[in-house]
């Protein structure tokens, strides 16, 4: 298939006129690096790709390494019928400076380019006009203004980039190659063209200046960054409680109403015990995660993370981590493998090695299930201050905290320890802060929903199958509710002794060791085996069941770091291997980690 | 001779040149910021305990770290 490729400046809106070419949803977010890797997809009856964004031709960061290379093998490529470089019409002169050199590289090889001016919205908004012809003929190439937010001008856009690409096929224009330009002319040039037709830059920074002088001052902007961060974790837990407890009741409703039309026995045995006290008991939390998406969301849409990585600089470079490790360790609370690939915009390789072997202590959203069981069966729902402050929620903060301190510790053993010695190519830290925009509410649901189906489809066969496989094996041959004469008691008297001294039963080691295969099916596994077990067919709270079944404090804390720290996602080693390039390296680290979360599990039994 | 790192929060300054240390990559990318020759930048605000300096430069706002940052000269304008 002939292919369009999609270039541009970071942050100048590629992915979001992506999506509204293809009618795909690719990541959009107000921060420059968010696209690291190419995305394709189909417009009319080209393949389009959305490309990570560049500043330069000459390239300091690894997402850029990635847009360069991929952009000088398009260029060769036969296939290749057009180039659409994208430019921020508020910021025209750092877009046209990679604009014009991308110019200049497609005049060499004879490629046709077509520039969108993207963004006319906020142009239009300031009060400023573009003259979009004079541009277009002192540029020598065609220019469109557009907004990819609100449509204007992306009907003419569609219908022009179908005829320019069929032209480029059609004429022999691909083939001419002609001698490149000089580079420090197009400099000049691009600093020319900006000052005639872009709009003046007091007024484009000034509303971003004025709440910067508040978000960075050194007393506001500090409480403010403590406040978001303490907010974030917080909400996880404050806001989702309500939803959860409706999904709970909802499923406990439906739990009785089939139960009641198939009457007692096996069948009934299986949809409490399995379906419904298996796979219920994690769909529960799907609120958790829909809250957790959406806060993370409007920080990342807002343009507040490039502030926030700015501030965490220097007290991260302490930790031999740079300021812009901040984005993917925030985005690594939702999932660690997108994290691992977002460490590509961090300008040192030692850095962004280290950030990526630590992201994976940061607690995704599959261990929330596991936290929120636990912290509700091991911490009283006691509140102080007017209900303001809830001692479950400052439990589950401090987990998310023992992440990030354990994180940043084993960040410092590794900066100081040789296997990350790299310093020669160490580039320097140098963010733009974008304008602030208020997020874009469209995506932004599409993306809480999203993240709720991806969570659901990701874990629900599994802990299915799991519940299915742990329900077979716990019912029979017994079948009267004794699970330490099943099958599956017997499997388990084998593994006890791995357990035992983290104070824990053969029930939580099953449940620990078929959550490899993913961390929520713990929840799953322990919903499923204390449904056979209980003598009631009263499904009500797996955390009440728990309880009463008597686990101690110190074993409960246990299991909770243990699920902080252990590397237990087989995506996620897979990911790992594959950018850090070193089997060896990750295979350690999984060991480290899980030697790290039973020596913590064990001592937590022992001492509390 | 000063160095944009010398610089107080609200001043601006006239590049001057970059200094012979940078990594050639580096210094192209300052360049085509527009911290070239000539060319004004201002200082916005300055991070407290050495923390990264936060400067607009033509269309842009950056932050930049000391070890960059104290590679540019500037004289006052
Ligand atoms: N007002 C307005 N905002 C836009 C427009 N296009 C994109 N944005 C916003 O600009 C920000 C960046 O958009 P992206 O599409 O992620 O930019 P990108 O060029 O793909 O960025 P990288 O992948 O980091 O290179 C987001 O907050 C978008 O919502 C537009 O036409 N008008
Ligand atoms: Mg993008």
């Amino acid at each position: 298939m002939k292919r369009i490729i999609l270039v541009g400046k970071p942050n100048s809106g590629k992915s979001l006129l992506f999506n509204q070419l293809t009618g795909l949803r690719q990541k959009v977010a107000n921060f420059p690096g968010v696209t690291v890797e190419l995305k394709s997809g189909r417009f009319d009856q080209y393949q389009l790709v959305d490309f990570p964004g560049a500043y330069s031709m000459s390239t300091l960061t690894r997402d850029e390494d990635i847009a360069v290379e991929k952009i000088n093998q398009a260029l060769l490529d036969q296939d290749t019928s057009l180039i659409i470089c994208n430019l921020d019409a508020t910021r025209l002169q750092s877009s046209l400076m990679f604009g014009m050199q991308m110019q200049a590289l497609a005049h060499q090889y004879g490629k046709a380019l077509v520039f969108a001016l993207n963004m006319i919205d906020e142009v239009t908004r300031f009060g400023h006009q573009i003259d979009v012809a004079g541009l277009s003929r002192d540029l020598g190439a065609p220019v469109f203004a557009l907004s990819a937010k609100t449509l204007d001008g992306i009907a003419e856009f569609k219908t022009a980039v179908i005829q320019l690409a069929a032209e480029a096929d059609s004429s022999n224009l691909n083939t001419v190659a002609l001698p490149p330009l000089d580079y420090s002319v197009q400099v000049k040039q691009s600093r020319l063209l900006a000052t005639q037709y872009g709009m003046p830059s007091s007024v484009v920074l000034k509303k971003q200046n004025a709440i910067d002088a508040f978000m960075l001052n050194n007393v506001s902007g500090g409480i403010a960054f403590l406040l978001v961060m303490f907010l974030l974790f917080q909400s996880i837990f404050t806001f989702a409680t309500p939803l959860m407890d409706a999904v709970e009741n909802a499923i406990g409703v439906s739990a009785s109403f089939i139960t009641d039309l198939t009457g007692p026995g096996m069948l009934a045995d299986f949809l409490n015990d399995a379906l419904f006290g298996g796979l219920g008991s994690f769909l529960v939390f799907v609120p958790q995660i829909m809250v957790l998406t959406l806060i993370i969301g409007v920080l990342e849409d807002s343009g507040y993370l490039a502030r926030a990585a700015l501030i965490c600089h220097r007290p991260l470079s302490y930790f031999g981590l740079s300021g812009r490790s901040f984005i993917p360790y925030l985005s690594a609370h939702a999932c660690a493998i997108p994290a691992i690939l977002a460490a590509r915009t961090i300008e040192s390789p030692r850095k962004r090695l280290i950030t990526m072997l630590t992201v994976p202590l940061m607690s995704c959203s599959a261990r929330l299930p596991v936290y929120a069981l636990l912290v509700a069966v091991l911490i009283p729902d006691t509140r102080y201050l007017g209900g303001i402050v809830n001692l479950q929620g400052v439990a589950f903060f401090g987990l998310y905290l023992f992440g990030i301190v354990t994180a940043l510790l084993v960040s410092l053993l590794l900066s100081r320890s040789a296997v990350t010695d790299n310093e020669k190519s160490d580039m320097p830290f140098i963010l733009e802060l974008p304008s602030y925009r208020f997020p874009h509410w469209k995506p932004l649901i599409h993306r809480v929903l999203s993240s709720a189906k991806q969570f659901i489809y990701r874990a629900g066969p599994v802990i299915f199958a799991v519940s299915l496989g742990i329900w077979l094996l716990g019912y029979f041959p017994t079948s009267a509710g004794g699970l330490e004469d099943s099958y599956l008691g017997v499997i388990g008297q084998w593994i006890e002794p791995i357990f035992e001294p983290l104070g824990l039963d053969w029930r939580y080691g099953v449940a620990i060791l078929m959550s490899f295969l993913a961390r929520e099916v713990f929840v799953g596994a322990l919903g499923t085996l204390f449904g056979i077990d209980g003598a009631d067919e009263n499904i009500a709270g797996l955390a009440a069941n728990i309880q009463a079944d008597g686990l101690t404090f110190g074993a409960g804390m246990g299991i909770l770091l243990f699920y902080v720290v252990a590397l237990q996602c087989v995506a996620t080693v897979a990911t790992l291997k594959a950018e850090t390039g070193s089997a060896r390296l990750v295979g350690a680290l999984v060991f480290g980690y899980g030697m790290l979360a039973y020596l913590l599990a064990m001592l937590c039994a022992q001492f509390l | 001779m000063m160095s944009l790192w010398d610089t107080a929060g609200g001043q601006t300054v006239t590049v001057t040149t970059l200094d012979a240390g940078l990594d050639q990559a580096v210094s192209s990318r300052l360049r085509e910021m527009g911290l070239d020759n000539g060319l004004p930048v201002l200082c916005l605000r300055r991070g407290p305990f050495n923390g990264a300096l936060v400067v607009a430069i033509a269309d842009c706002v950056y932050s930049l770290e000391q070890k960059v940052a104290s590679k540019i000269r500037v004289k006052p304008l």
